[in-house]
C-alpha cells in the first residue's frame, strides 16, 4: 500500500515538475521523495521505476491513442524498432531506468542525513 | 549502524553520480543521435508532436493584424485567408506556413545560403562554402535592395515576415517542429533576405546547371562537323515553345557580331567534367483555346518538374483582399501564389532553360593574388568575405574574389577529384539584383492579358514559361526572363575573361521575349524545348534542349478536338515514351538479322513487339526497353567517347534516336557515324546485339527484386533530413523523364494542376505530400497516393465574401487585433 502511494506520489509529481521544468525534473522528484521515504534501496529503486514509467506511460498514451500510432510508428522505424508499441516500451524504460536510479541514490543517501 | 549507513551513504553518492551521468548523456547529443532524453520526454519531447487525427484547426487568436481576419481550412487542411488589407493577408500567409512548414523553409533557406554545418556540422561544409562561392548570399543581398527599394513589395514582404515571427515567438521547445527536436536545434527570426534567398534557391535548382565547361573541351577534341552533329543547336525536328512560323517583332537592338575565335574562347587540354547532365528534368505546361475544349472554356494544365521531397515544396492556399482572389500553391518561404489562378485569368510555369550562366577564364597577374589582368589593364579583385559558422567547430572564413565577370568560383569547379585547374569566374544573371516578388504580386492580382504582361515583365530570373488562359477564352505563352544581347555562341563555352569583347552586353528589353497570343493551331504547350525556331533575331544557348515530351504533348493536343478535363488528367499521367515508340522497332530489327536467337531472346522479342510504348508502373517490358536503351546509348557513343567526351556529357538520347533512324534508313550520313570506320551497320548491330544480351543479363538479375518497372526504377519521396522513416519509396508510378508524367527517382511532377477558365472555374491539382509538414500529421503525405494513382482534388475555390457556406470547409480560424 505505503509503495503503491509512494508510486503514484513520484508519478505526480514529476508530472507537475515537468510542467514548468525540463524533463530531468522528473530525476530530482524521484530523488528527493525517495529520499524522506523510508524504505529499502531495492523498493526504492522500484518504485522510482514505476513511478516515472507510469507517468510516461499515461503521457504517451495520451498523445499517441488520439495519434493513431502515426507519430510513434514513425519514430520505431527511425530507431529500427519493429513497431510503435516497442518504441514506447524503450521510452518508459529509459524514463523508468532515471526514476529508478534517483530514487535509489536518494534511498542510500536519506541514512546519513538523518545521521546529522 | 553507523558505520554502515556510511557505507550506504558512499554507495549512495556513487549511484546519484551514475544517475547524474545519465541525465547528462541523456540531454545530449551523441555524435549523430540527438538528445535523447529531450527527444523522448513524452511532454515536451518527439510526443509533443503526435497530433490527434481528429484535431480541430478551429480558434480565436488575437494578433497584431490592422484590422480582423478570417481563414478557413478545409478538410485538406488548404487554408483560404480571407483578409481586409494587404499586410493583414501576408501576415497571416506568413503565419500559417511557420504553424506548418517552419523546418522546411528554414532548412531550404539555410541550404540556399550555405548555412547547413551551423546545424550539422563538419558533414556540410563542403557543401556551404560551395554555396558562399557561387554567391548565393551575394545574389540573395542584391535582390534584396531591389526587393526592399519597392514599397509595394518591401510592404508585402514585411508582413509576411512578421507573421512568420509572430507565430515563432509564441513557441516553446514542445511547439518545435520535430525536426528541430532531432536535430538539436531552435528556430531563428526570420528576415527579408531568408525569403530572397529562395528565391534564389529557386534560381540556382532552375538555371544553375550548364555544360559550358565540357563543351569548351569537346568542341577542341571533337572535328567540327562531328561536333555540329552531336550537339546541335536545335535539335531536328524540334517543337518549340513557341510555335514554327509565329512573326517575331524587330529587334529594337542590333545584335551584335561575335569576336573571333581565338579572343572570344580559350583552349583546355584535360580536366574533369563530374557534373551530370540530367535529361528529362523539366517541366511540362499547355493551354487550350476555348475552340478545342469541350466545355469551350479554355483550360491550361502544368506540372512542373523538381525534387521530391517531403514536406513538400508547394503549399496550397488562397488568399482574398478586396482586391483579390487568387488560389494555387505558395512557396513556404515566400508571399503570394507562385502557380494557380485568380477570378480572371490562370498561369502555370515550366523551366526556360535559355542560358543564364557563363564562365570566364580569369588570368591572374603572376606573383600578385589581388589583381587580375582585363583589357590590358591590371584590376583588384574585390573581396568578399564569407563567415560558415560550423557546429562544435572554430567558423571557417572564406574569402570570395569578385571580378568583372562574378565570383571566381574554383571549388565549384575543383569540387570532384582532377577539377579544372584554372580559375574561372561565373557570369549569372541570378546575381544580379531582381524582384520576382513584385512579378507574383502584379500577378496574383492580374486582371487581363495585358495585366498579365506587366506582371511578367519583372519576372527576371529564373527564366521560365509562362502558360496563360483566360475567362475571356485567350490563350497565351511566353519565353520569360531576362536576358542578354548576345553574339552568336556567347556563353556557349567558356570564355576569354580578361577581353572586353566577351563581357555581357546591353538587356534585351523583356518585351521582346518570344511570346504568342492565340495561335492559330488553338493551343500553346512547352516541356522544357527549344523556346523558338531560327526566325527569333536575338541569339540564346543551351546544350541540354529536351524534345521527348514535347513531340508527344503536340502530337495529342493536334489530334483533340474536343478536350475535356478527363483529358487533361489523362495526359498529365500519359507514360507513352516517344523513344520507345521511334528507337525500339529499329533495335528489333537489328537484333533479329542476327543469327543467334535462342528462346530466351525469343521470348523477350515477342513480348517487346507486343508492347504499347508506355512506360506503365507494372510493365516488364519498360523495364527490359529502359536497361536496353541505357546499354545501347552507352556502347553507342562508347568507342567514339572513350577518352575524349567526358563521362556523362553524351549527346541527347533525341540525337542517339535520330542516328538510329538515320541508320536503319540506309542512309549514311556523308560523314559516317563519328569513329567508326569500317562498317557502320555492322558496329551498330554489335552495339545493339551487345547491349540487347546485357539487358537479358540485367533483367535475370533482377527477378529476385521484381522486374516491374516502378520496382527498378523506384520513384521516391524523401524527407529533406534524407530520413527514411519519415520517407515514402518504390511509389507505384509509371513514367520516366523523357514522357510527360516525368516521374523520374526523385524527381517528378512536383504539382500537377488543371484549370478549366469557364463561367465557373474548375480546377484540381495534386501534388505528392501534404499540407502539414509534421510527420506525426495524418495530414503528412495524405495526398500521396492519389498523386500515385494520377487522382487529382477537386480545388475550393471560394468566392470573396465575408461568409462561406461551403461543405469543405472544416474549421474556421478567426482572427481579432
Amino acid at each position: 500500500m505505503r509503495f503503491l502511494l509512494l508510486v503514484i506520489l513520484i508519478a505526480v509529481l514529476s508530472a507537475v515538475a515537468e510542467m514548468f521544468l525540463p524533463w530531468w525534473s522528473i530525476a530530482i522528484v524521484a530523488f528527493v521523495i525517495s529520499a524522506f521515504a523510508k524504505q529499502n534501496s531495492g523498493r526504492a529503486f522500484l518504485a522510482g521505476f514505476c513511478g516515472i514509467a507510469l507517468f510516461w506511460l499515461t503521457a504517451i498514451l495520451l498523445r499517441d491513442i488520439p495519434n493513431q500510432h502515426i507519430l510513434s510508428a514513425r519514430m520505431a522505424t527511425l530507431f529500427k524498432l519493429p513497431n510503435h508499441a516497442l518504441f514506447i516500451v524503450v521510452t518508459i524504460f529509459i524514463g523508468g531506468l532515471v526514476g529508478g536510479l534517483s530514487a535509489w541514490a536518494g534511498s542510500l543517501i536519506r541514512p546519513r542525513l538523518e545521521v546529522r | 549502524m553507523q558505520q554502515s549507513n556510511v557505507r550506504r551513504s558512499y554507495k549512495g553518492w556513487g549511484v546519484l553520480v551514475i544517475v547524474t551521468v545519465l541525465v547528462y548523456l541523456l540531454d545530449r547529443p551523441m555524435g549523430a543521435l540527438p538528445a535523447l532524453g529531450r527527444l523522448l520526454d513524452p511532454v515536451n519531447g518527439c510526443m509533443a508532436n503526435a497530433e490527434p487525427v481528429n484535431k480541430s484547426f478551429s480558434a480565436d487568436l488575437k494578433l497584431p493584424v490592422k484590422s480582423g481576419a478570417t481563414v478557413w481550412i478545409d478538410e485538406r487542411l488548404v487554408p483560404h485567408i480571407h483578409a481586409a488589407n494587404d499586410h493583414d493577408l501576408y501576415f497571416l500567409e506568413g503565419y500559417i506556413h511557420a504553424q506548418f512548414r517552419l523546418w522546411q523553409m528554414d532548412m531550404e533557406t539555410r541550404a540556399a545560403g550555405g548555412r547547413v554545418s551551423e546545424v550539422v556540422g563538419e558533414k556540410a561544409l563542403a557543401y556551404d562554402r560551395k554555396q558562399r562561392q557561387k554567391g548565393m548570399v551575394y545574389a540573395a543581398e542584391n535582390s534584396l535592395q531591389a526587393m526592399e527599394a519597392d514599397p509595394l513589395t518591401r510592404a508585402m514582404m514585411d508582413a509576411y515576415t512578421e507573421g512568420i515571427n509572430q507565430y515563432i515567438a509564441n513557441m516553446k521547445f514542445r511547439d518545435y517542429p520535430l525536426e528541430y527536436k532531432l536535430m538539436g536545434f531552435a528556430p531563428e527570426k526570420w528576415t527579408n533576405l531568408r525569403t530572397a534567398l529562395l528565391m534564389k534557391y529557386m534560381a540556382d535548382d532552375l538555371t544553375g546547371k550548364t555544360d559550358d565547361i565540357a563543351m569548351t573541351y569537346l568542341r577542341d577534341v571533337l572535328p567540327k562537323n562531328d561536333f555540329d552533329l552531336l550537339y546541335p543547336r536545335r535539335i531536328e525536328g524540334a517543337t518549340p515553345v513557341i510555335p514554327q512560323g509565329t512573326a517575331f517583332d524587330k529587334p529594337s537592338l542590333s545584335i551584335p557580331t561575335a569576336p573571333p575565335d581565338s579572343v572570344a574562347f580559350p583552349h583546355f587540354n584535360a580536366a574533369d567534367f563530374g557534373e551530370k547532365r540530367e535529361d528529362g528534368k523539366g517541366s511540362n505546361n499547355w493551354a487550350i483555346s476555348g475552340s478545342r475544349t469541350a466545355s469551350g472554356a479554355a483550360i491550361l494544365c502544368d506540372d512542373p518538374h523538381l525534387g521530391l521531397n517531403l514536406p513538400s515544396l508547394w503549399f496550397e492556399a488562397q488568399l482574398q483582399t478586396p482586391d483579390m482572389n487568387v488560389c494555387g500553391v505558395s512557396l513556404p518561404g515566400a508571399p503570394g501564389i507562385i502557380i494557380g489562378f485568380n477570378d480572371s485569368l490562370t498561369w502555370g510555369l515550366t523551366n526556360n532553360y535559355r542560358d543564364v550562366k557563363d564562365f570566364y577564364l580569369i588570368k591572374p597577374v603572376e606573383g600578385n593574388k589581388n589583381k587580375y589582368w582585363f583589357a590590358g589593364k591590371q584590376l583588384d579583385f574585390n573581396k568578399r568575405v564569407e563567415r560558415i559558422r560550423v557546429k562544435g567547430k572554430p567558423d571557417i572564413i572564406d574569402t570570395i574574389d569578385y571580378t568583372i565577370h562574378g565570383p571566381v568560383t574554383y571549388e565549384v569547379q575543383n569540387a570532384k577529384d582532377g577539377g579544372l585547374k584554372k580559375p574561372l569566374a561565373m557570369c549569372w544573371m541570378a546575381h544580379r539584383a531582381s524582384n520576382e516578388m513584385q512579378a507574383i504580386y502584379k500577378l496574383n492580382r492580374a486582371r487581363n492579358y495585358n495585366q498579365f504582361v506587366d506582371a511578367i515583365m519583372n519576372f527576371q530570373c529564373p527564366a521560365q514559361n509562362f502558360a496563360y488562359a483566360d475567362r475571356t477564352g485567350n490563350i497565351a505563352l511566353w519565353g520569360q526572363g531576362q536576358f542578354v544581347n548576345q553574339w552568336k555562341d556567347q556563353g556557349r563555352f567558356v570564355m576569354n575573361g580578361s577581353d572586353s569583347s566577351t563581357l555581357w552586353r546591353e538587356l534585351i528589353p523583356m518585351r521582346e521575349n518570344p511570346h504568342v497570343l492565340n495561335p492559330v493551331q488553338g493551343y500553346v504547350a512547352s516541356a522544357n524545348q527549344v523556346t523558338t525556331d531560327s526566325t527569333y533575331p536575338y541569339n540564346y544557348t543551351n546544350s541540354g534542349w529536351v524534345n521527348l515530351r514535347a513531340w508527344r504533348i503536340n502530337n495529342l493536343l493536334a489530334g483533340m478536338q474536343k478536350a475535356s478535363i478527363a483529358d487533361m488528367q489523362a495526359m498529365q499521367n500519359d507514360t507513352y515514351s516517344e523513344l520507345a515508340a521511334g528507337a525500339l522497332p529499329i533495335m528489333l530489327n537489328f537484333v533479329k538479322i542476327n543469327t543467334s536467337i535462342d528462346p530466351q531472346a525469343k521470348y523477350f522479342i515477342e513480348s517487346l513487339e507486343k508492347w504499347d510504348y508506355k512506360l506503365s508502373a507494372d510493365s516488364v517490358n519498360a523495364t527490359f526497353f529502359q536497361i536496353w536503351w541505357s546499354c545501347l546509348d552507352h556502347d553507342f557513343w562508347h568507342n567514339y567517347i572513350k577518352n575524349k567526351v567526358p563521362g556523362n556529357l553524351v549527346p541527347l538520347q533525341e540525337r542517339t534516336m535520330q542516328e538510329l533512324q538515320a541508320l536503319n534508313l540506309g542512309i549514311l550520313l556523308s560523314h559516317s557515324i563519328p569513329g567508326v570506320h569500317e562498317s557502320t551497320i555492322l558496329h551498330m548491330r554489335n552495339v545493339v546485339g551487345k547491349s540487347f544480351r546485357a539487358a537479358i543479363d540485367s533483367i535475370n538479375k533482377l527477378k529476385k527484386t521484381g522486374t516491374e518497372w516502378y520496382k527498378v526504377k523506384n520513384t521516391s519521396i524523401t524527407h529533406l533530413a534524407k530520413l527514411p522513416a519519415f520517407s515514402y519509396d518504390h511509389l507505384k508510378i509509371g513514367g520516366w523523364g523523357n514522357t510527360i508524367n516525368a516521374a523520374k527517382g526523385d524527381h517528378g511532377p512536383s504539382w500537377r494542376m488543371i484549370v478549366q477558365m469557364g463561367k465557373e472555374i474548375e480546377a484540381y491539382g495534386v501534388y505528392p505530400g501534404g499540407q502539414s509538414g509534421n510527420p506525426g500529421s495524418k495530414y503528412y503525405a495524405d495526398y500521396l497516393q492519389h498523386w500515385v494513382d494520377g487522382k487529382y482534388y477537386r480545388l475550393d475555390f471560394l468566392p470573396n465574401t465575408d461568409k462561406q457556406d461551403d461543405k469543405a470547409i472544416k474549421y474556421t480560424l478567426t482572427i481579432h487585433n
